[in-house]
């Protein structure tokens, strides 16, 4: 589905990405994590295209991604969500998921052509069912600016979703959540993949990272420095070093797969 | 009394066509984050080229008006290629030093066009005016407000009913966002400059039927006119650029007769000082600058 190879990204002297390899099958939730500044955002706006490669290359479904734009990569089947969100403030939350949506064909081209052109009852259908996904039904005419913050978040996530995307970027979605917020995403999170969506997920939240992924990499400066499943990952000790912190270290076993 | 309805009134008629103008760079100024100060004189050149034909070839004034508004967005392409899409997004200040820089080119190859100061513009409007009860009405003038009418009304048609239209504010609130919603932000801008040129292409023409005379100086009159009417209604602001237009319009109508026609323009920079001072957000500007700030904090 996903493939880095050799994936670099300097800024100026400092290595953000090193070398990076990762693959992503077809299907799965895959998780990234690693400890602030350790190239995990990086490595997610390399892979949209928000900036250029330093060296290597990102392969998306066999085809070299390199160099494109944003909205072809989007168009290859590469959604996003924004760790800060950016939604679309003066559009209202049906307008927001409605933009998203038709972007695969891109609506700026399908030019000037009333609104209501083409909105077949399928694409409403869809709509409502990604209002319901998000469990905001009853706000799809409120402006996403009138919207509190965790409603921001559940639109966020379903207007990526929105774009029927082939293999869903997830930029910290849990940040600043409780409980049973963090609960609720990993429902979502699944029933998107369940819907044929791969996952990549980068995160801080161990709660929401060791529940819903198959497959984690961890990040230090720049490089991997350990892969597996959730529990071979939480046994490493690089990674418990790196990551966890010494108290984990000397708490947890020592084995574990690198 | 009646002179200062009458003043209003007239106001108000040539306000619109400011409120056309300062339209053309709030929207530029929404989808680009820049200030396009090339935009007075492609409108400029794009009269000219009308003009030329006219001088040459005396073709007839409808030729002359297709003219005008097809040269000045073949204009305003041109701009948008040579100062927007071949400089680097983030670097505002060398776009708007190009387009300063384009404004200057287009002024002289409209006076390589047509070497004299002025010459009469072919004008399809019906000159004449009617008294209604004691007030004076000038056809032209009437004209030029239906026209803005129109353009205003068909503008908020294109923005809020159809799918460019939503794209357009889809970029103008989050190009990036935008850009990773699948929407192709630079055909979006490609078609905003078209747009625009139009726009200022109808208000350029029916500026210049009302005075049967175009010069070189249109281009800086128009971009003084329309940066000035932007600015008291609010960078950004569509409902803002309107009211500014109208504001400038009133104001200057009332200074033209009150205290003469020299202090007209004079009394144009007076009021967007004071506002700049008392209001620095414009009119209704203060929403779009709050999200201004948001937009450069994300960044």
């Amino acid at each position: 589905m996903l493939e880095l190879r050799g994936l670099s990204k300097h800024f100026g002297g400092v290595k953000a990405l090193d070398r990076l390899d990762l693959t992503i099958d077809e299907g799965e939730i895959f998780g990234l994590i690693g400890p602030n500044g350790s190239g995990k955002s990086t490595t997610i706006n390399v892979i949209c295209g928000v900036y250029p490669q330093t060296a290597g290359s990102v392969l998306f479904r066999g085809e070299l991604m390199n160099g494109k734009p944003p909205h072809q990569r989007l168009r290859a089947g590469l959604a996003r969500t924004f760790q800060n969100i950016r939604l679309f403030p003066t559009l209202t939350v049906w307008q927001n998921l409605w933009v998203a949506q038709n972007s695969p064909g891109d609506i700026a081209r399908q030019g000037f052509l009333p609104r209501w052109f083409g909105t077949t009852r399928r694409t409403r259908q869809e709509i409502a069912e990604l209002l319901e996904l998000a469990d905001l039904g009853h706000k799809s005419d409120e402006l996403a600016a009138n919207l509190a913050f965790g409603e921001q978040r559940r639109l966020e996530f379903a207007r990526a979703a929105a774009a029927r995307p082939k293999l869903l970027l997830l930029d910290e979605p849990a940040a600043g959540m409780n409980s049973q917020e963090i609960d609720d995403l990993s429902w979502r999170i699944r029933r998107v993949r369940d819907s044929g969506v791969t996952v990549l997920l980068v995160e801080h939240v161990m709660e929401l990272v060791m529940g819903v992924t198959e497959r984690i990499a961890v990040l230090n400066f720049g490089h991997r420095i350990a892969f597996g499943t959730p529990s071979e990952v939480q046994r490493n000790r690089a990674v418990q070093e790196a990551y966890l912190g010494t108290s984990a270290a000397e708490a947890g076993p020592a084995d574990g797969s690198a | 009394m009646i002179d200062f309805v009458q003043n209003t009134v007239d106001g108000i008629m040539f306000g619109s066509s400011y409120a056309l103008l300062a339209i053309g760079f709030t929207i530029i100024f929404g989808v680009m984050r820049r200030l396009n100060l090339a935009y007075g004189a492609t409108i400029m050149l794009g009269a000219y080229a009308g003009t030329w034909l006219h001088v040459h070839y005396q073709v007839n004034a409808l030729v002359v008006a297709m003219t005008i508004l097809a040269c000045t967005v073949l204009a305003g392409i041109y701009v948008e290629r040579l100062c927007f899409r071949a400089v680097r997004r983030d670097a505002v200040l060398a776009s708007m030093v190009s387009s300063f820089v384009i404004w200057m080119q287009l002024e002289e190859v409209a006076i390589h066009l047509l070497p004299e100061r002025t010459y009469p513009f072919p004008s399809l409007f019906v000159a004449g005016s009617f008294e209604l009860g004691p007030f004076l009405f000038r056809a032209e003038q009437i004209t030029m407000l239906a026209l803005a009418v129109v353009m205003v009304a068909a503008l908020n048609l294109l923005l809020h009913r159809t799918r460019y239209g939503l794209a357009l504010r889809a970029v103008c609130e989050s190009p990036q966002a935008a850009g990773y919603m699948g929407i192709d932000t630079r055909w979006v801008m490609l078609c905003a400059f078209a747009l625009v040129s139009l726009v200022g292409g109808v208000a350029g023409y029916a500026i210049l039927a009302t005075d049967e005379q175009v010069t070189p100086f249109f281009g800086l009159w128009a971009t003084f006119k329309g940066l000035i009417a932007m600015m008291l209604g609010g960078m950004g602001s569509l409902p803002g650029a309107i009211l500014g237009g109208l504001v400038l319009g009133v104001v200057e109508a009332h200074a033209q007769w009150y205290l003469g026609n020299e202090y007209k323009d004079l009394s144009a920079y007076v009021l967007l000082f004071a506002i700049l001072v008392l209001r620095p957000g414009g009119l209704m500007g203060r929403r779009i600058l709050g999200r201004e700030e948001l937009a450069f904090r994300r960044v």
